[in-house]
């Protein structure tokens, strides 16, 4: 029994950057942890699992300014079916933006969530910049907030980190167009083809 | 073009001018956005997914008013709704810009457009104030240059928003 389920919920799980945030997690968190990815099918398998667990941690991206619909789903599921403790749940959140305050409203849905289900609310890492700093100098930056999150989950206690690259804007704009044109690149689209304005197709006028 | 999304099924008249088009999302065929990044990184303004959404996000983008209608869960969007949303990607590009001092995607050929948010099955002013914020922070990667959220009862919603429909013919 894992002290700690940690879920993933991003819609690419099992290839998503959450998943690496989730791993960082567990290996620097003291208390024993198991990670699952949230999937259409598996809801009610979770929910069975919350019942053996003091702790949750909620793994996802922001998702047009919101928490995902992989997550939404699941959270109406959980609320159909309850465990019978209800364990704290805390929320590790990453967006691709420099600032972490763009991801303030999907960590309050959470907790307006555990709210209206009496569930208790834990600790929060609001991660920005988070679609590439670990492949960056400043993974550390990452690392060292994903430890403080697990350290303060571990003793139960509550707290809210707010982590990203500290640069200028200008300067996350420049690399953030750089790692964009080489991801196209690996596909064999040029930056221009990605720039189109064009949608589906069409010249919108 | 004025454009109606609702997550139900409305009863509505629409004005006679034939500018609008009303979408209903519970009779479409829409898949969860994967996340591949195809749309701005293999396809650019194209999803891999080839299912009704890819009829819906040009609308979206060629539109100068929007009307969603949205039951609420959480202070956000409910399940249909925030799917389409989520399939509304293409319409962006995958690089940054700055916007309004913080960065945001940069939009292809979105119209700037005027926003209303028809929004029932709130359960109290914590949840609305929420949703409000939500709406907020969809104007600036939504391109609403004007947003208001209408807040109203299950009951009363198709009554609220044939009252929207007809103020787009006022204005």
């Amino acid at each position: 029994m894992a002290d700690v389920l940690i879920l993933n919920a991003s819609p690419r799980a099992p290839k998503s950057n959450s998943k690496r945030y989730a791993q960082l997690f567990a290996e620097q968190c003291s208390l024993p942890s198991e990670t699952c990815n949230v999937t259409r099918n598996n809801h009610l398998e979770l929910c069975e699992k919350l019942n053996a667990c003091s702790q949750v941690l909620l793994v996802f991206p922001l998702y047009a300014d919101a928490i995902p619909v992989t997550l939404l789903n699941f959270f109406k599921t959980l609320e159909q079916h309850p465990p019978k403790q209800k364990p704290t749940v805390s929320v590790l959140i990453n967006c691709g933006f420099l600032e972490p305050h763009q991801n303030d409203v999907a960590v309050d849905m959470v907790k307006l969530f555990c709210k209206q289900n009496h569930y208790p609310f834990g600790s929060v890492l609001q991660l920005a910049s988070g679609e590439a700093i670990l492949d960056t100098p400043f993974r550390w930056i990452a690392r060292r907030a994903i430890g403080k999150l697990a350290r303060t989950v571990a003793k139960g206690k509550h707290c809210t980190i707010r982590a990203a690259m500290p640069i200028p804007k200008s300067w996350f704009i420049r690399a953030s167009t750089q790692y964009w044109t080489q991801y196209g690149q690996r596909n064999h689209v040029s930056p221009e083809e990605m720039r189109t304005m064009s949608i589906e197709g069409r010249e919108l006028e | 073009m004025n454009l109606i999304l609702s997550d139900r099924p409305l009863s509505l008249q629409l004005p006679p001018d034939g500018d609008s088009v009303y979408v209903d999302l519970s009779q479409k065929k829409i898949a969860n956005c994967v996340g591949c990044f195809g749309c701005w990184t293999k396809t650019p303004g194209k999803c891999v997914i080839r299912d009704d959404a890819v009829e819906i996000y040009p609308l979206i983008a060629q539109s100068d008013r929007v009307l969603y209608v949205s039951r609420v869960r959480y202070g956000g969007y409910d399940t249909p709704m925030k799917t389409m949303l989520e399939r509304a990607i293409p319409v962006q590009q995958a690089f940054i810009r700055l916007l309004d001092g913080e960065t945001h995607h940069v939009q292809r050929a979105v119209r700037p457009k005027t926003a209303t948010i028809l929004a029932y099955g709130v359960s109290d002013t914590e949840e609305q104030a929420l949703f409000e914020r939500l709406v907020e922070r969809n104007a600036h990667n939504m391109n609403f240059q004007s947003w208001n959220a209408v807040f109203c009862s299950e009951e009363g919603l198709e009554a609220s928003v044939q009252e929207e429909v007809w103020k787009w013919q006022m204005c």
